[in-house]
């Protein structure tokens, strides 16, 4: 629910549906546009670059997981190994086919999407823990033994092999600067979340949510679950092989240790901290995960020299880190940061009577 | 209760920016990056690389730095994941202004090379992939030592010569006429343990070793019996282990639990002082290639190896130490050797480095390594390496293979870059 201004009245569904409601929204999305893509690539120098290019693809991998998890219900704990398609799919038709890279990237996509399908197949039948079971051995199957052991040979390039330079391309520009890169990824994440956001507002979106909340109910409602499931397994699935194929371009490099089930969990990791069932939320966690990490860096790297102990105890404790800090927003704060960030809004939006 | 906090965090800024203006007070100085693993897959060697390069530029600056100028360190510890080898990559050449990076794994070297390459950034690497041998397409990627495929030929051949063709065991098979028998086993999905693989299917085929199915071995595995089982069937004279330590030595432990009856040769991350600690008898008769002395071995830089390692971490007592720490000498040593003929001419930076250490020629360290060389065309720093075999838990050598004078024609040619 969100609190309007006075005077502002909605007289149609379309209003009321509306992304953006009131000007001061508009006026923010502004700044924030101009703040993703003048501010920070033009002033905020390479490194910031980087940081946001990682943040984005943590984004673009972990909104399938919020589909999947937030908002149809369904846990899955794999889903590097659909990354890890779209990553491989784009990949050999770029240097096998010579495909334009956008289109390698979207038939990566969707070849991610009918993989991921495969994967959800046994979400008609099983719930719960069991589900999680054969997510697992998707990432296994997928990563472990298909992308390894056969697709890395397609070529003869073996199981690490980098693109040459310019083979990653755009009609006629080139894709070989951090800048160049971290625009595409901004662009594809924000018409990706705007998709979603569509979708989750539709005929669909509510079938999914209905899914989460009692399955039964929504069977009897005349939702078809198994239908419903699957088509969210395609939509993440699709999310994902982008990611991935996007990845592929911020390094020209290509290896299955770049997808392992460490990278799945991380990315649950990502959607708990930062709120399940929100896009926000899958936002705000991707932010966290990465900044965090950063921050450690700024922390313990101009202080080695001086305790140089920290290296080598103190960084033990940043794997530790990451489960308490999910244990600890599982008790103090279960929504994530999204709950956190609209209570924020709201007690402006309603400062200074906020009962 | 707020006054505490506050009195926390005071206390908490004066120890952070105390440190901080200790850091940045030193100016003229040269900045390196190091990446380490000291908690992911491959920390069971990783970590006492990362001492060993601490310990290392400590001598370095000792004995004058760069030409007067001191050497400040980053090292950060990126869990051998690669999204977090990207971003501290970037931190280093954007924020820290390094001139070098010290690097670790080959998933996370052989991922960063074209963007080094794009970067002119000299990167030493404690991966010793073949594919970052040739400078047509990774020009900015070194290592100081024999490389793994070089080494897993090395070591397959003294096998065959000393082994095969010597020990009383096989010889009812060699007189039939038999071929011996390899199996690899190694963690396929990892960039550094399937490395070498080709070249070892290559060499098996150039000395006539049959080659059964490949077994995969995770390099976290605690339990590798189904893979021993498997490679049982083939009845394998000779098995290639391409992980790290730990996860070697479990295979070795199963292999002797369950009766396998192979020798056993074991790539370079997987073949140290801990080897025969955690595989016991398992382990005995194994062969490594090996890169230089190990800890505590002969080597004309050995004694101030010992003492840096004391003075520098006296924590970590000198009998936990590993032949690491001297591999991590060898990476810092090549790459400040250049820096100093770089800095004399006024040329402190990529191009420059690179240039100077291919002006390298039969350069020895003191480290008991292989002398190394390198050109404008040819990384590979050695042409064979020395062999060593665990005997009553200790390390004898059993051979110094020298490839190059063996097959001349394959070293020039052929082997180049894989």
């Amino acid at each position: 629910m969100q609190y309007l201004p006075c005077g502002i009245y909605h007289e149609y569904y379309q209003q009321d549906h509306a992304w953006w409601q009131t000007r001061f929204v508009i006026g923010k999305m502004i700044l924030l546009g101009i703040f993703i893509f003048y501010i920070l690539p033009f002033w905020g120098g390479l490194y910031w670059v980087g940081v946001a290019t990682l943040t984005i693809y943590t984004i673009m991998g972990a909104l399938g997981v919020q589909l999947l998890i937030g908002y149809c219900g369904q846990v899955t704990l794999g889903h590097a190994a659909f990354i890890a398609v779209g990553a491989y799919t784009a990949t050999l038709l770029t240097l096998q086919l010579h495909l334009p890279y956008l289109l390698s990237m979207f038939i990566g996509g969707l070849v991610a999407g009918l993989w991921s399908v495969l994967f959800g197949l046994p979400s008609a039948k099983v719930k719960g823990f069991y589900l999680i079971m054969t997510s697992l051995a998707a990432q296994f199957v997928t990563v472990d033994f298909i992308l390894t052991q056969y697709v890395s040979q397609i070529g003869g390039r073996g199981q690490a092999f980098s693109l040459p330079p310019g083979s990653i391309t755009i009609g006629p520009l080139v894709l070989d600067s951090d800048l160049k890169v971290y625009f595409l990824g901004a662009v594809l994440t924000i018409l990706l979340t705007m998709g979603l956001a569509n979708l989750l507002r539709s005929k669909v979106g509510r079938a999914w949510i209905a899914i989460r909340d009692n399955d039964i109910a929504a069977e009897t409602m005349g939702i078809n679950i198994i239908t419903y499931k699957l088509m969210a397994f395609f939509v993440a699935g699709f999310i994902g092989g982008i990611a991935g194929a996007f990845w592929v371009s911020t390094l020209a490099a290509l290896s299955p240790e770049h997808f392992q089930w460490f990278w799945s969990l991380w990315l649950v990791g990502v959607i708990l901290i930062g709120g399940v069932g929100s896009i926000y939320g899958t936002i705000f966690g991707s932010l966290f995960m990465v900044l965090i990490m950063e921050g450690l860096k700024f922390i313990i790297i101009p202080l080695t020299p001086v305790y140089p102990a920290l290296t080598m105890k103190f960084l033990f404790l940043k794997e530790a880190t990451f489960g308490l800090a999910i244990c600890l927003f599982l008790i103090y704060e279960p929504n994530g940061l999204a709950y956190r960030w609209w209570q924020i809004k709201n007690y402006f939006n309603l400062w200074p009577f906020s009962y | 209760m707020r006054k505490k906090s506050l009195l926390w965090l005071t206390a908490f800024l004066m120890t952070f920016l105390g440190a901080a203006g200790m850091v940045w007070a030193a100016q003229g100085e040269i900045r390196l990056g190091s990446i380490n693993d000291m908690t992911g897959a491959t920390s069971d060697v990783g970590k006492d690389y990362a001492l060993g390069i601490a310990e290392a530029i400590a001598y370095v600056n000792d004995i004058g730095g760069i030409n007067g100028k001191k050497i400040k360190l980053f090292q950060y510890d990126y869990g051998y994941r690669i999204p977090e080898a990207v971003t501290t990559y970037k931190r280093f050449r954007d924020f820290d202004k390094v001139v070098a990076v010290l690097g670790w794994g080959t998933g996370d070297t052989e991922a960063l090379s074209p963007t080094i390459t794009k970067d002119k950034m000299p990167y030493v690497s404690a991966s010793y992939s073949a594919h970052l041998t040739d400078p047509k397409k990774t020009p900015y990627n070194l290592f100081f030592c024999t490389d793994y495929s070089s080494g897993a030929r090395s070591a397959i051949t003294a096998w065959y010569d000393n082994v095969w063709k010597k020990d009383a065991k096989y010889k009812a098979r060699r007189d039939k006429g038999e071929k011996p028998r390899l199996v690899c086993f190694y963690m396929a999905a990892s960039p550094y343990a399937s490395a070498p693989i080709k070249a070892i299917k290559d060499h098996a085929a150039l000395l006539g070793i049959e080659v059964g199915p490949d077994q995969d071995v995770s390099l976290t595995a605690l339990d590798t019996k189904s893979q021993v089982l498997g490679a049982k069937q083939f009845k394998p004279d000779l098995v290639w282990h391409g992980n790290t330590t730990m996860s070697v030595a479990t295979a070795m432990r199963d292999a002797y639990s369950l009766g396998l009856g192979a020798d056993h040769v074991v790539n370079v991350w997987g073949f140290d002082e801990n080897l025969p600690r955690l595989a016991g008898p398992a382990a005995e008769g194994a062969m490594g290639a090996t890169v230089c002395a190990f800890f505590g071995g002969k080597a004309p830089m050995m004694n101030k190896i010992q003492a840096y390692a004391k003075r520098i971490n006296p924590g970590v007592p000198a009998n936990k130490r590993l032949v690491r720490t001297i591999q991590a000498w060898g990476a810092v040593l090549l790459l400040t050797d250049a820096m100093k003929i770089a800095d004399k001419q006024g040329k402190l930076n990529g191009e420059g480095i690179m240039k100077a250490m291919e002006t390298f020629k039969n350069k020895d360290f003191g480290l008991g390594s292989q002398p190394a060389s390198f050109s404008a065309t040819d990384h590979r720093p050695t042409t064979g390496a020395p062999i060593f075999k665990i005997e009553k838990g200790k390390f004898v050598l059993v051979e110094a293979v020298d490839l190059k004078k063996r097959w001349p024609d394959k070293w020039e040619k052929e082997w180049m870059g894989w």
